[in-house]
């Protein structure tokens, strides 16, 4: 039983990390590549806060979103220079750096030794250690997502977001300033991921930079393009379906080094296949590129 | 010690200077970031490796003559094949940059994925036979690995040169990078040099690969950085040019391996994707392209 709500809590915090990615890459048509560095300053940020200050996750939550969102406004920089395949590059670099960063900055992350013993967040005394209450948290925060984000693209500045995306010359004309709304997407994404992060670093209570590899950023990519380029459900049906599909792995009892790999190829392959065959993914309503 | 750093940037840079090449040669032609370039690379280095373990240990030097073309001709089939079964359907699909680079990610996690599950994720090792002490130049160490590494990058050079330069297949190669349509007309068959070109630079990230697991080591994410700082080494030197690409490899091996001096060696690859960044934000047609 704890096993399928860990499933579940985990799924919680990639639904919350695809629709982020969504804004960016479905609604705004900014291939952003490198998504999981705002989840790590989001989860090093609010993990090291409660470590070394001993602040509470409540306050830490808010800061380390704030500043992913912070970081998202340096990552988006580029945005407003460069489009398409080398904007991909250079966000996938930007993300390398932090994960560089936070491997390599030893005296304030402990680098690849990893932060152990986050606390958990606790609610008038009383600590949230079960899966099921983490589980309840994370559907909160999973439903603000859903709502804020869905909010957005419906209101006046989702539709600015997908003129850009549609036709950045035109939005221009139109007297829109294209260059502050990618950079809002950017700042609101990384928000978000940050939010991701801080949830995720407060429930494993450990982490290490190998949590938030490239790997992580192009699965939650691959999550957006499943489920469905700027699409709300599709973000969460991506985000479920791929957190689960290699749950089932386990039950064919493969030893979990060779699960782990198959589960990439799997990814991998799915990545080729939606390219080739269904870009814009399951539910979606924007084709990429 | 600043010349021993010298030295060990010098042998990086030829290895990215080759990887390079072979991105260039087919960036030329198709115009998208072949990130499974990092693969065929690794798929190099595994093929010779794979060779050598089979061989009976009496075969001794001799195994090389056959694990080196093997791992080259492997990887040159790695590339078309990759060019074929997917590159193609999906310029058939007039698919963007973007889609066919996401794609390209995604068959380069598969294939390091799938070397992992057959040979393993641990470290492996090709050199047992040939470690030899160094010579000493002038206060550095250079091992004949080290030297062989180079050679083999000028020679490289020089041949991929005269090809682009000189030959039919060259001129083909030039004139579907500047106008596909246009030399279609002209009677040059796109497809068919694309998938010349696939080959040759294949064949080259297998020469690379091969080259780097005899100096250190083969690991199943070996391609990953790999590809990275070649790619960071064409853009450095002008996307899609010869010399570009071995004047970028040498740089970003010389910055790399002298900034070492200054700070710590876990920042080495932070110092590449930081020359990333800023070569696309402020001079993405690299130090010698020019600007379109």
């Amino acid at each position: 039983m704890n096993y399928i709500l860990h499933i579940l809590v985990i799924a919680g915090i990639y639904i919350i990390l695809t629709l982020s990615l969504n804004l960016l890459v479905g609604y705004t048509g900014l291939p952003a590549l490198g998504h999981i560095a705002f989840a790590c300053i989001g989860a090093y940020v609010s993990a090291l806060l409660a470590l070394r200050l001993g602040i509470s996750p409540w306050l830490g939550l808010p800061i380390g979103a704030v500043v992913a969102g912070l970081l998202g406004l340096g990552v988006g920089y580029p945005s407003l220079r460069l489009k398409g395949d080398y904007l991909a590059l250079a966000t996938f670099g930007l993300g390398l750096i932090v994960y560089a960063v936070a491997k390599n900055w030893v005296e304030l992350t402990r680098g690849p030794m990893g932060l152990p013993g986050i606390p958990r967040f606790d609610l008038f005394g009383w600590q949230i250690s079960q899966v099921w209450a983490y589980l309840i948290l994370v559907t909160v925060f999973a439903l603000v997502t859903i709502v804020f984000i869905g909010r957005i693209v419906k209101a006046p500045i989702g539709r600015v977001l997908r003129a850009v995306r549609d036709d950045e010359i035109a939005a221009q004309a139109l007297g829109k300033d294209t260059r502050k709304h990618k950079l809002m997407a950017f700042v609101i994404g990384a928000f978000f991921a940050g939010i991701a992060g801080v949830l995720y670093a407060h429930y494993i209570t450990f982490i290490d930079p190998s949590s938030f590899t490239v790997m992580e950023s192009i699965t939650v990519l691959l999550m957006v393009i499943f489920g469905g380029m700027a699409s709300i459900p599709g973000s969460i049906l991506g985000a479920v379906i791929l957190v689960v599909l290699p749950e089932a792995l386990r039950f064919l009892g493969l030893p979990s080094s060779i699960a782990a790999q198959v589960r990439q190829m799997l990814y991998g392959a799915l990545l080729v296949i939606f390219m080739i065959w269904r870009p814009k993914g399951l539910l979606g309503k924007y084709r990429m590129g | 010690m600043i010349l021993q750093l010298f030295v060990n940037g010098l042998i990086a840079g030829a290895i990215y200077a080759l990887i390079a090449l072979g991105f260039s040669v087919i960036y030329k032609t198709v115009r998208f970031f072949h990130f499974a370039h990092g693969a065929v690379y690794a798929i190099g280095a595994y093929a010779a490796y794979g060779v050598i373990s089979i061989l009976p240990s009496g075969w001794g030097v001799g195994g090389w003559f056959v694990a080196v073309p093997a791992g080259i001709i492997l990887g040159a089939a790695a590339g078309v094949g990759l060019d074929r079964g997917i590159y193609r359907p999906l310029r058939d699909r007039k698919a963007s940059n973007l889609i066919l680079l996401l794609a390209s990610f995604g068959v380069f996690i598969f294939i390091q994925n799938l070397i992992a599950l057959i040979f393993g994720s641990q470290i492996l090792t090709l050199r047992s036979s040939v470690v030899r002490e160094g010579w000493h130049v002038l206060g550095a160490v250079i091992t004949p690995i080290q030297v062989l590494i180079i050679a083999a990058s000028i020679v490289t050079f020089g041949l991929c040169w005269w090809i682009v330069a000189k030959t039919r297949l060259g001129r083909a190669i030039r004139a579907v990078a500047d106008d596909s349509v246009g030399a279609s007309v002209c009677g040059i068959d796109p497809e068919r040099t694309i998938m010349w070109a696939f080959l040759i630079g294949s064949a080259l990230a297998g020469v690379a690969g091969i080259l780097i697991s005899l100096e250190t080591n083969l690991e199943p994410t070996m391609g990953f950085n790999a590809v990275l700082k070649g790619i960071i080494a064409s853009i450095i030197g002008g996307i899609g040019s010869i010399g570009g690409a071995l004047f970028g490899g040498v740089f970003l091996g010389l910055v790399e391996n002298l900034g070492i001096a200054f700070i710590p060696a876990g920042w080495k690859d932070a110092i590449a994707f930081g020359l990333l960044i800023i070569f696309l934000l402020l001079r993405p047609q690299g130090i010698f392209g020019k600007k379109k």
